[in-house]
């Protein structure tokens, strides 16, 4: 069947809106295009399941410059508990049953399905004693001068991964109980009587996923994403030397420990200023540094930076005051940098992008140590005292503040496998 | 095709160049705008064409005065560092929206900050983005952008207004810093944008600039014209005029005591601020070093826009060398944007 053929045409256009439009609907689009190939199975036995719900690294693919190729389809269920007050042991029960169901039914890689749970300081406000004190979750508010998003109190928020559009879709509708059989295993447990779904989120990332859905607002039409951007800014970002490992964000001690906690924003972008009205040269010079766009640094989208870290390894943290007053310009990966500690980053993106509500989106999912950890690097991000030094704005030529709003943002705690399940406030 | 009538646009600066000329060929096309210059002086010069814009919808959010406006779709151009960048109009660009922010209480413009809008019809987002500061000969500063909008109708337009970037000092110190919204509506229709008044100027090119606009409902947008302190000297850099004024004391809300150094950069014939550089200052007496360091960019009621600092001492005779890093970031309409640039610094004796 030719390329551009309607029925091809009509068939990829379902593809691509599938997983945003959800449902068994969404699901069976799926299946009929991605076609036959098997989803390799879970495991009978589960005793060797990591201790950590977000060790994904051991799984994930790795490019030839050793970053992590993060999977490349997204649901993200924002769920609230139907109960009144603390859960009850038998809800904890079939929650857990749940999730093991999925985790027998696809293999624990980006070929089967990844996911976490997670649970938000509301969700431990219905227990009569406090949050374990070795974990900073905070309530999420408004981290910058110009912003004023809504916050996200969901008791718990699931994240569904995968490569395979078709698992996160039939991941969710067998959690959903849409479903008897999960990739051929019974469905034993679901979490239908025991959490209604608050809100849905999709999303994508990868080369080739950000272009082939370009046409939504905040991005102008003439399609200007690169084919093989994975994000809709046109850039890499999530390179191995700009991510924190999974134990620098694992809790360390304590009930919650092998935890650790997670902020989610959803962010509108902005992008028609960023690709009609801005050049080469200020694009990377307000998403990596003003010297990298001066010296034609980075080819393309970015895959000549290999691992990244070149930013702070060419001194441009240090430089952002100099810059900001005399270039007049700052970079965003040169403020992060500066929030880093001995090197390392703090925070380990596992963010994509998203066309729900047809705009151009960006699910910023973080996980660090600490809430604080996060707080700080967006602090450093928001170069609020390098406008008041000096010629960059609050926003113009402020690294990438410009083309963006965050709308909503929750932070949460990515409990450790054994207490992924509605779990006690102090246990 | 609509026949305009000639609005007679006065003239302000050196070369004063009446409106003349026949202007037939224009009429009979819609939104015909003139293409840039393609070799502009290296100064503020006479636009190609200026426009007048729709009545303003005033309205206030927080501590601030707001007003909405559009007009033809206007090319402009970004600053960074030295360099600009053209920002050329699209076909199916249909305004050029624009909105101006004062401190209510003071009437005190507020050129810098963030001001998003978010457009919408029937619970659908048409258009979203953050506007650029700007600043235009006959709109003076301001945030605006190209749209395209959905049709002719009425939209709910959602304005949402962040504290200014510069310091603010005087009554504006105590000025709440969080963002506020506003939603209004926007009558939008493709024929009010061409019955907006359009003119060609004959001479485009030549130094001067465009009269600003009366706009009786919005405060002034000028820098104030009598600057409380000394002025202790004046500059003109790469034709922005730089008036040096000495305070006894800073205005309120600035931390410190002792004499204030301040710097208000101005273009130079309509006196509109000129925000979003940097600069350094350095007091010499005799052989000493008696201040170095940043001028922060400051707002102040009495002083409004201005690069300013603390200095621990000011005596006649003291020569005050002023260096800019940055020339102003701010973007610039046509007529604007190849002045303001090149600025290296000046000395002025006390």
């Amino acid at each position: 069947m030719a390329d551009d053929d309607p029925v091809t045409v009509s068939r990829r256009g379902v593809l691509r809106t599938a997983v945003s439009v959800g449902g068994l609907a969404g699901l069976a689009a799926c299946l009929e295009e991605e076609g036959d190939a098997p989803v390799p199975i879970g495991p009978d036995d589960l005793s060797g399941m990591p201790a950590r719900q977000f060790a994904w690294n051991d799984v994930l693919r790795v490019d030839d410059h050793g970053n992590r190729v993060a999977p490349r389809h997204r649901v993200l269920l924002l769920l609230e508990y139907l109960g009144e007050g603390p859960p009850t042991p038998a809800d904890r029960d079939e929650t857990e049953s749940a999730l093991r169901t999925l985790e027998r039914a696809y293999e624990r890689s980006p070929e089967g399905l990844l996911f976490t749970v997670s649970y938000s300081p509301a969700y431990f406000d219905r227990f009569p004693d406090d949050l374990d004190d070795g974990v900073d979750l905070p309530e999420p508010e408004a981290l910058a001068p110009f912003e004023s998003p809504d916050p996200d109190r969901p008791d718990a928020v699931v994240h569904l991964a995968s490569d395979r559009a078709s698992v996160v879709l039939e991941a969710e509708e067998a959690l959903r109980g849409s479903l008897d059989e999960a990739n051929g295993r019974d469905v034993e447990a679901t979490l239908d009587g025991i959490f209604r779904v608050a809100d849905r989120r999709t999303g994508f990332v990868g080369a080739g996923l950000p272009a082939d859905r370009q046409d939504v607002r905040g991005l102008p039409d003439s399609a200007p994403v690169p084919e093989d951007a994975p994000m809709f800014m046109g850039f890499k970002s999530d390179f191995r030397r700009n991510q924190a490992s999974e134990d620098r964000v694992a809790i360390r001690d304590g009930p919650f420990a092998d935890g650790t906690t997670q902020q989610l924003s959803r962010i509108r972008l902005h992008l028609d200023q960023w690709y009609e009205q801005d050049d080469r040269h200020h694009r990377v010079a307000t998403m990596f540094c003003p010297a990298h766009a001066e010296e034609g640094f980075v080819d393309g989208v970015g895959d000549n930076l290999e691992a990244g870290g070149q930013v702070a390894d060419r001194g441009c943290p240090e430089r952002a005051e100099a810059d900001a007053r005399e270039r007049g310009v700052v970079g965003h990966s040169q403020k992060t940098a500066a929030a880093r500690v001995d090197g390392d980053s703090r925070l380990l993106r596992r963010d994509f992008n998203s066309t729900d509500g047809d705009r151009a989106t960006l699910h910023f999912l973080s996980l660090q140590r600490t809430i604080a950890d996060f707080v700080e690097t967006r602090e450093a991000m928001n170069g609020t005292d390098l406008a008041s030094a000096g010629a960059v704005g609050r926003r113009t030529n402020n690294g990438i503040l410009q083309y963006m709003t965050v709308e909503r943002r929750g932070n949460y705690l990515l409990p450790p496998r054994s207490l992924r399940s509605l779990p006690p406030a102090n246990p | 095709m609509h026949r305009r009538t000639l609005l007679r646009i006065g003239v302000v600066g050196a070369a004063a160049t009446p409106l003349a000329g026949c202007l037939d060929d224009l009429f009979g096309e819609t939104n015909r705008v003139p293409d840039r210059l393609s070799d502009p002086p290296d100064a503020v010069y006479l636009p190609t064409h200026v426009d007048d814009h729709t009545s303003p919808i005033v309205t206030e959010t927080g501590p601030y005065g707001v007003a909405v406006m559009y007009t033809y779709p206007h090319y402009f151009w970004l600053v960074t560092g030295r360099d600009t960048r053209f920002v050329e109009i699209k076909s199916d660009h249909d305004i050029h929206l624009m909105a101006t922010v004062w401190d209510a209480a003071t009437g005190t413009v507020l050129p810098t900050g963030s001001l998003d809008v978010s457009i919408a019809r029937d619970g659908e987002t048409v258009a979203e983005r953050s506007l650029w500061p700007m600043v235009s000969q006959r709109m003076g500063p301001h945030f605006g952008d190209n749209l395209t909008l959905d049709g002719d109708g009425t939209y709910e337009a959602t304005i949402t207004v962040g504290h200014p970037d510069s310091r603010l000092a005087g009554d504006l110190a105590d000025r709440p810093g969080d963002s506020t919204s506003v939603t209004v509506d926007l009558e939008y229709a493709a024929s009010t944008v061409d019955d907006l008044e359009f003119d060609v100027f004959d001479d485009p090119g030549q130094p001067g600039a465009a009269e600003a606009m009366a706009m009786p409902m919005l405060p002034e947008l000028s820098a104030p014209e009598a600057l409380s302190g000394d002025t202790l000297g004046e500059a003109r850099l790469d034709d922005a005029a730089a008036e040096v004024v000495g305070l006894d004391e800073p205005p309120p809300g600035v931390e410190g005591t002792g004499p204030y150094l301040a710097v208000v950069l101005t273009t130079p014939y309509n006196r509109f601020p000129l925000p979003m550089a940097s600069m350094t200052a350095t007091v010499r007496r005799e052989d000493d070093t008696v201040f170095d360091g940043p001028l922060v960019e400051t707002l102040s009621p009495e002083l409004g826009s201005h690069y300013g600092a603390i200095v621990d001492d000011l005596d006649g005779g003291d020569a005050v060398d002023v260096v800019v890093e940055a020339p102003p970031q701010i973007a610039r309409h046509e007529g604007y944007e190849t002045a303001f640039l090149e600025m290296d610094g000046f000395t002025v004796t006390v």
